[in-house]
This record gives C-alpha cells, structure tokens and sequence, in this order.
C-alpha cells in the first residue's frame, strides 16, 4: 500500500507551466512601452457612493511604470526599480521611499508591473494565480491570491483581465471594499 | 654579578605581583576631570556611564548586496534572541502589531493634536473631507483601514514620529549606505538605559560578533564602533602597539649599547633602575588612587620613565679608569641628584592641573625618577661593585664636529631666537581644543565611527539639554517647557503631526520619509532644524490627563459628527469605531515609560536613550539637531530658568574645559620652572650658572614648540607632559656639559642622547594620537637641548 502511495506522489507532476499563460507573459514582455487611459471606482462599505477617478497609465519597461491621476484630483504615483516616488503637484508634496519598507504596495506595484514586464517568475514570488485562458467571447483571466499574509490582511485578491498582450479591467478586493479599474487603450 | 641577577629576579616577581594585585583602568572619561559647572559634570557622567554607552553601530561589506543584506538580517535575528539588546535596527523595524495595538489604543493621549476644539463640528469637517480626499488617492488601503476610527489621523502621525529613520535605503530587508561600496548597517542599544560599564560593554560586542558569526558571513567583514567597541577592542588594539613599540625600541636600544660598551653587564645595570623606578611608581600611585591606576597614566608612565636609562648610563660612562664604581657614583651623585631633583620637581607642575590623569601620571613619574637615581647612586655599586665598564671612544668624525660645535654661545642664542622669531611668525604654538585627540582610540576607528554615525544618521550630538534630575512626570513636564520655548526657533512649528493640513495624501505617511515631528527644511532659517525630546514619545503624564479630560463626551462627540458629515457621502455608521475609541481613551490610565517599555519594546527603545532612570531619579535628555544659533538655545534656558532644563554646547564645554586645564597647567609648568632655577641656584650656589644651566633648557623648550607648530602639531596636554619631561632631561645634559666636559662626558652623553632618541622617536612613528605627540615632542626637543647644551659648553682644553 505505502509502495502504491509513493509511486502515485511520484507520477504527480511537479506544477506544470500553463502554455497559454507562457505564451501570453512573453506577448507582454515583447512590448517595451504602453500607454493607457484608466477609469477606476472605488467601493468602500463605509461610503454610500463609489469614489471615481481618472488619469493615464505608462509603462516602459524594464521596471517603470506611472499612474498619473488627472480627476478629480492631480497625483503621480511612479515606480522605478525598487523606488516609489509619489507627487500632488497642486499641493507641492513630493515623496519617495523604498518598496521594500512597504509590503503590500510591493505586491500591489507587482501585479500590474510583473504582468507588463513579463516576468512571471516574479508575479508567482508574490501570488498563487489561478489562469483562465483567452476565449473569442470572454478574455483571460488571472486571479492573484497574495502569499504573504500580512499582505492578505489588506489585499485579499485581485483579478486581472485583458485581451491579448493587453490589460483591460483590474479588480482589487481588500478590506471589505472593491476597486474596479478599466483600461482604454 | 650573581647579585645582579638576583635582584634583577625579585624586581620582576614584585612587578608580576603588582600588576596582579593593582586594577587598571582602561576608559577614557576617568582620565578626564570630574568637571567644573554642572553642565560639564553632566557631560562627563554621560561619556562615563550614559545611554550613549549603550550603542554599538555595524557596517556590513565585502559582498554581494543580496547577501550582505541576507547576513545583515541574520545577525539581527540573533542579536534580537540574545536579549542583550533593547533595539535592534536593520531595515526590518516595523511596529508590530502588538506594539501598533498600544499605539492605536492611547492615540488621543499620545497625540498633540487632542484639544477640546478639535471634536468640534468646525474642526471635524475639514478632517472628513481630507479623509475623503484621501481615500480617492493612492493612499486609500491605509485610509480605509484606520481612517474611520480615527478621522483625525492621530495615530499615524504617532506612527511616523515613532518610526523616524526610515531616510535610509533599504534593499533586501536591510539598511544600506547610500553612498560608496555596498555597505548593510546595523545599529543596537545594549540592554541597560542608564549606562554599562566597561565590563557590560564587552560583553555586548562579544554577543554582536558571535550573531554575526552565526551568520555564516563567508567573504563578509564586519565592520562594528560605539563606545563600547572603544573601550574594550580598541584599548588592546593600543596595547599591543605599545608592546610592540616597546619591544622594538627595546631591542634597537640593546644593540646600541651593546655596541657602545661591549657589555652585557651594563644592560643589566640599566635595567635595574628602570625597573625599580616603575615598579616604585606604580606602587605608590595605586597607593595614593585607591588601589586603582589609569591605563593611560601607567603607559605614559613608563614611557616617561624610559628617561632614567640616562642614569647607569652615564654612571658607568663617567667612571674614571681608576676609580671604583662606587667611588664614580660619590663623585657624581650631587650632580645627578640636583638633575634628578629638579626633573622630579619640573613633574610635580602636573599635580597642581587637577586633571585626574594627569595627577596620577606626575605622581608615578615623579617618585619613579627619584627611585631610579636613589638606585643608582646607591644599589648599582653594591650589586656589581668591581664592574669594569667603558664606552668605545666615540667615532673621530663625530668627535670632531662636537668639538668644532663646542663654546659657540651665539650659534646657541641664534638658534633660540630664530625658534621665537618662527613661533611669533606662525603666531604661536596652537592648542588643541578637540577631545577627540585626546582619546587614545586610534583615529582610524574615530574615523569609521564618523562614517558609522553619518551614514546610519545617528545624531551627532553637538548641542543637548539635559533635564532633570527629577521624577518621569517632573522630566517629561520640564521637556515640554522646553519643546514650548524652542518651537518658535525652528523653522515650522514643533511636533506638528498635519494629518489635517497635509492630508494623508501618500502611502508614505505609513512610515513616511519625513519621520522626525519637529523637522523641517534645512536653511528655512530657524536656530536649529529639529530636538528630539522624551516629550515627543512620551507626553507628562498631567498632559495626558489634560487630554483625557479635552475628549468630548460620547453624546457630544455624536452631535458634533453628525453636523460634521452633513452632505457628505459617509453611512451614518460608519464612525462608529471612532466614537467608541474616544470613550475607551477617557478611560485608560496614563501611558507610562514602564508599560510602553513592557508592551512595546520597539516603540520604548525610542525613548530609551533620551530618558533613563538613575537609581531614584529619572534623568531626561533632549538633543539638538542641525544646529544653526547655539547661542539662541542658550538664550532660551537662560530665559526659562528652570533648575531641570539645562543648556549644553558640548563642543564649547569640552573646549573651555581643555582650555581651562591647559591654563592651568601652563602656569603650573611656569611655576615649576622658577623652583626649578631656584634649586638650581641653590645647588650649584650660583644663580648665574643656574641661568646658564637653564639656557639650553629654555631654548630647547622653544626651538621644539616651533618646530612643533610648524610641523602643525597642535597642542594637547600630553604635550605639555611631554615639554616636562624633555626639561627634565634638558636638566641632565645642561648640568653634566656645563663643567669642564671632557670628550668622555660628552660622549656619555651623547649615548644618553641616542638612547632616548630610539626609545621616544619610535613612538612618534605611533597611530595612537597619544603617543604619537608624545613620542615627536620628546625626540625635537632631546636632540635640541643636547646640541644647545654642546654649543653652551666651554671650549675642550686642546689634549683633553
């Protein structure tokens, strides 16, 4: 009996690569830059109303990527490498500090930015991801569960979507709120 | 022969003995002075046993980033189980949630901002719409997460004052130099707020490299300074340079002589007297101290003592051929003991400097001359009585150009003035006013803690309040004054936490770059840029209570919010946490150092080193940064007048204290000089060959601080010991050349001259700022005096 065990735990395969999630990572990683309109809304259980926004969103790869909010309020929020710098212009405040002193933005900045860049190795180093493929009627899929459990504690998952090398809605679950971004391109 | 072996056997049993029996003192600050004002007093109790005792700053190199950061976080690890430490810090310090929980629970005890008008409706307003604002930002997850039991942002300001270096770059989980080679840093207080001893210290060293080891750092070098680093590691570090010194110059020494005498019998005979002399000095000095001896004192000592080598040698040198050892040492002792005396006497201007160090360091080479001339006159003789020792006649050309340098009183006078003349031009001999070059830390390791304190952005502690000593309500009480008085000199207002004014607007404000409370740019023209106060961790507890008391009640709270979130779109429920927070926080008894330091030891070890208990009282410390106008801070107590608030500018306090001493024993030195003339006087019966044995001495104290200050030595106390020492020797040659010298005597002492040379010129060539000083100034002037004396000396009859 522990002999028929043993063998069936050999004969499991390790985890194997989805070729469909390959495939779509390297159509990422072909396209050094992007540039996208957002519109987001935020649901939080406290507020009667979803908060929205707008702005742009650039990526130039290897590892920047901005989201500029142009309404209803002006702000940059910029990562490069391991440094997030954050702007109000209006207000004249300008910050940067490291990703590694925050956790959850990391994780954050990671399931945009890993996604774009192609790196798939760094988005499983934060998230278990469930993969759906592309279909003609409905897009892909990734839902990302983060590893981390202080990360947990603010974000419980996020679904990205799109259609070819291209992200089209993100979905962010924490704290009993929901933030839905669609992406133009 | 066999009695000199004999005695050379008990005089090293005795010292073996003595050494084991008499404790020495290793740390720097018991050679310094009690201190004069309170302030210094102050200051000296801190440098002796104060929280700064406790750091110990780490610097991790000599590897890839990846792994230095992985070792970094290791040693952290370890250091943190060893529970030696109250903090460590290594890039990983975030507050827990244990210690967030305490934080969150006392926020509108702990927070400045907890005024009665700040729940009023008007107030709450504006925080709402910040509150909204922000939730539309990128800083929403915090916001969401706190924002709605504490609208007012109380405790994330808290949380940012709290966790105020976060300027350091992180990589990997670990702290890293921005600038230079990669470098982790670490930085950790030792269990202990008030101060370890020396003993304590080298124990946390020794747990801090046995972490670092466990890390398996392969290529990696640990790099690890603070006082205790500097009292243990670096005081070895210095006796084995002296060992070596020694060693050498000992060996260089032999051979010299052995070359001049060809006699094993006279480096037997040189070092009886040394060794007697040292062994008398230690002896009575542990006898004076209590049983205790400066380390500094003793190495100083026993270099000064170095000098009585000149004693057997000219002993043995100055015997006639027909005359018996002890006969030669009959004939020459009233000169020897008229030098011996009056170098003893030239010592003793130290005793009268109050400088604890330097007391010990004139009582010990005082009573070590004096025994070292007694032994020679008296014991040597006995020891080897028929001894039959000569020097080499001294090589021609030598001989020849002492002879032409002979009875050129002019050369001599020339000389002195052109000395005086430089001195005058350089604008005379500069003192040195930093304590720093005092220390005998190496200045490598002085060096690398600069760089330590610079990149970890430890403060450089150069202007301080220290306040108290009182109870922890009465020091915290007293540091709120003194935030009150200062506020209106810093360039924004102090302990402004503005979640209000400058709305949560980044994720930053987590545990945002701007962590001090009371910064602000640099150059917005305020006196000084930030104080970090106990005050600002922890608030008197008659504060607290004050602010209890300004909470609104739970009715009141709800009507004011209620008129606050009109038109805005938050549930009616939606501040229910918050409400509830303010009824609990009317509640909770004063947060005190105690059980911040058992429920949060992270968040307490912020106050650790700015408040510690001694024995029943409780002594405060506020810490000036970026200092602009010291005189305003002075200002400032002088106006507050409070027995607990007291100003300190440590630079200028060390300063005038070093100038203070250095007036004093420059005029001790003065005073000494005249009883030295006038025992001179007394015993060679003349005051005018005093005056002309003291010439050479005079002049070769100025031709060697001319040269000194040429050289851009300034001048520490150890010079001044030094200038007393070399007039010591200057003695020596002075009153043996002014007789009717022969070749014979000026060869005698030319040995002397070269022995001295090799013994004090290897010290110049010494890292330790110390000995180096000690080691330049002895060896100019030696060689100075000799050829003055020489130039003084009458002109040799034609066949002597």
């Amino acid at each position: 009996m522990r002999w028929v065990l043993l063998l069936l735990a050999l004969a499991t395969p390790a985890r194997a690569e989805d070729p469909a999630l390959a495939r779509l990572m390297q159509g990422f990683a072909a396209q050094p830059r992007s540039e996208a309109r957002f519109s987001e809304e935020k649901a939080i259980p406290e507020l009667d109303l979803p908060l929205p926004s707008q702005g742009t969103l650039r990526w130039q790869a290897p590892d920047r990527l901005e989201k500029h909010t142009t309404s209803p309020i002006d702000e940059v929020l910029r990562v490069e490498g391991g440094r997030l710098l954050y702007e109000r212009p209006d207000r004249g405040i300008r910050r940067e500090f490291g990703l590694d002193e925050q956790p959850e933005m990391r994780a954050l900045v990671e399931a945009v930015r890993s996604t774009l860049a192609g790196d798939l190795a760094v988005l499983r180093h934060h998230y278990e991801i469930g993969f759906t493929p592309e279909r003609p009627d409905a897009p892909w899929r990734m839902v990302l569960t983060p590893l981390s459990i202080r990360v947990r504690a603010a974000v419980q998952r996020i679904l990205v979507s799109g259609r070819g090398p291209q992200i089209r809605s993100i979905e962010t679950e924490g704290g009993g709120g929901v933030t839905r971004m669609q992406i133009n391109p | 022969m066999r009695r000199l072996v004999a005695a050379l056997l008990v005089l090293a049993a005795l010292g073996g003995a003595l050494g084991a029996l008499v404790g020495v003192r290793a740390d720097l600050a018991e050679f310094l002075p009690a201190g004069r004002s309170p302030a210094s007093a102050f200051l000296f109790r801190e440098l002796q046993s104060g929280a700064a005792t406790t750091l110990l700053l780490a610097g991790i190199e000599g590897a890839e980033p990846a792994e230095l950061a992985r070792v970094s976080r290791e040693t952290a690890a370890g250091l943190r189980a060893s529970g030696r430490f109250d903090f460590v810090g290594d890039g990983t310090v975030t507050i827990d949630e244990g210690e967030q929980a305490l934080l969150f629970r006392y926020r509108y005890l702990l927070s400045p901002e907890t005024q009665p008008e700040a729940f009023s409706a008007a107030a709450l307003r504006p925080k709402l719409e910040a509150l909204l604002e922000g939730l539309r930002s990128a800083a929403s997850p915090l916001l969401a997460r706190f924002g709605f039991a504490d609208p007012t942002g109380a405790f994330l300001g808290l949380a940012r004052a709290f966790l105020a270096e976060s300027r350091l770059e992180v990589r990997d989980g670990a702290w890293f130099a921005r600038e230079g080679p990669p470098r982790a840093l670490l930085i950790a207080r030792a269990r202990g707020g008030a101060g370890l001893d020396a003993e304590a210290q080298g124990q946390a060293v020794a747990t801090f490299r046995t972490a670092f080891e466990a890390a398996r750092p392969g290529g990696a070098r640990l790099l690890l300074s603070g006082p205790g680093v500097f009292a243990s590691e670096a005081a070895r570090s210095i006796r084995a340079d002296v060992r070596l010194i020694t060693l050498a110059s000992g060996g260089l020494l032999a051979a010299f002589l052995l070359w001049r005498y060809r006699s094993l019998l006279l480096l037997g005979l040189v070092a009886v007297p040394l060794a007697a002399g040292t062994i008398a000095g230690f002896a009575v000095t542990a006898l004076v101290f209590g049983g205790k001896v400066q380390g500094i004192a003793l190495g100083f000592g026993m270099t000064m003592l170095g000098v009585t080598v000149d004693y057997p040698i000219l002993l043995a040198s100055l015997r006639r051929a027909e005359e018996g050892l002890d006969a030669a040492a009959r004939r020459i002792w009233p000169t020897l003991r008229l030098a011996a005396a009056s170098a003893a006497t030239g010592l003793a201007a130290m005793l009268g400097s109050g400088f604890p160090g330097l007391v010990q360091l004139g009582i010990f080479a005082g009573t070590g001359l004096l025994v070292a001339a007694a032994t020679t006159r008296w014991v040597l003789p006995w020891l080897v009585p028929g001894a039959r020792i000569a020097a080499r006649p001294l090589p021609g050309p030598i001989r020849a150009a002492l002879g032409l340098l002979r009875g050129r009183p002019r050369l001599a006078g020339g000389m002195v003035l052109g000395a005086g003349l430089l001195l005058a031009a350089l604008g005379g001999p500069s003192w040195q006013r930093d304590l720093a070059a005092l220390s005998p830390v190496p200045r490598e390791a002085q060096a690398l803690d600069g760089e330590l304190r610079h990149q970890l952005g430890a403060p450089d502690v150069r202007v301080l309040f220290a306040l108290g000593p009182g109870t922890e309500a009465e020091v915290l009480a007293a540091s709120e004054r003194l935030a009150e008085a200062v506020a209106p000199l810093l360039g924004t207002a102090p302990e402004r936490l503005q979640p209000g004014r400058d709305p949560p607007g980044g994720p930053a404000d987590a545990t945002g770059p701007q962590g001090k409370a009371a910064s602000s740019a640099p150059g917005t023209g305020g006196a000084l840029d930030a104080i970090d106060l106990p005050s600002r961790y922890l608030p008197a507890e008659a504060t607290q209570r004050a602010r209890q008391s300004a909470l609104p009640s739970p009715e009141a709270a709800q009507a004011a919010l209620a008129e606050a979130m009109a038109g805005l779109p938050f549930r009616p429920t939606a501040f229910a946490p918050f409400l509830a927070a303010l009824g609990e926080s009317r509640a909770l008894p004063p947060l005190t150092a105690a059980t911040l330091a058992a429920e949060a030891p992270t968040l307490a070890a912020r106050l650790s080193p700015l408040l510690s208990r001694r024995g029943e009282a409780v002594q405060g410390v506020a810490l000036a940064q970026g200092v602009r106008d010291p005189a305003a801070l002075a200002a400032v107590a002088q106006r507050l007048g409070d027995p607990r608030i007291l100003f300190i500018d440590v630079k200028a306090e060390t300063e005038g204290l070093l100038d203070a001493y250095g007036r004093a024993t420059l005029l001790w030195a003065l005073a000494g000089g005249v009883l030295v003339l006038g025992l001179l006087a007394l015993g060679l019966r003349s005051p005018g060959r005093a005056l002309r044995v003291a010439g050479p001495i005079g002049g070769s104290l100025l031709v060697t601080l001319a040269v000194l200050t040429l050289l851009g030595e300034a001048l520490t106390l150890f010079h001044l010991a030094s200038l007393l020492l070399l007039a010591g020797l200057a003695i020596d040659y002075s009153l043996f050349l002014a007789g009717d010298a022969t070749d014979d005597t000026v060869g005698a002492i030319l040995n002397c001259v070269v022995s001295t040379l090799l013994t004090f010129g290897l010290l110049a060539f010494c890292q330790t700022p110390v000995l180096h000083g000690i080691g330049l100034t002895v060896s100019i002037g030696v060689a100075s005096a000799f050829l003055l004396a020489c130039a003084l000396a009458p002109r040799p009859h034609p066949h002597a």
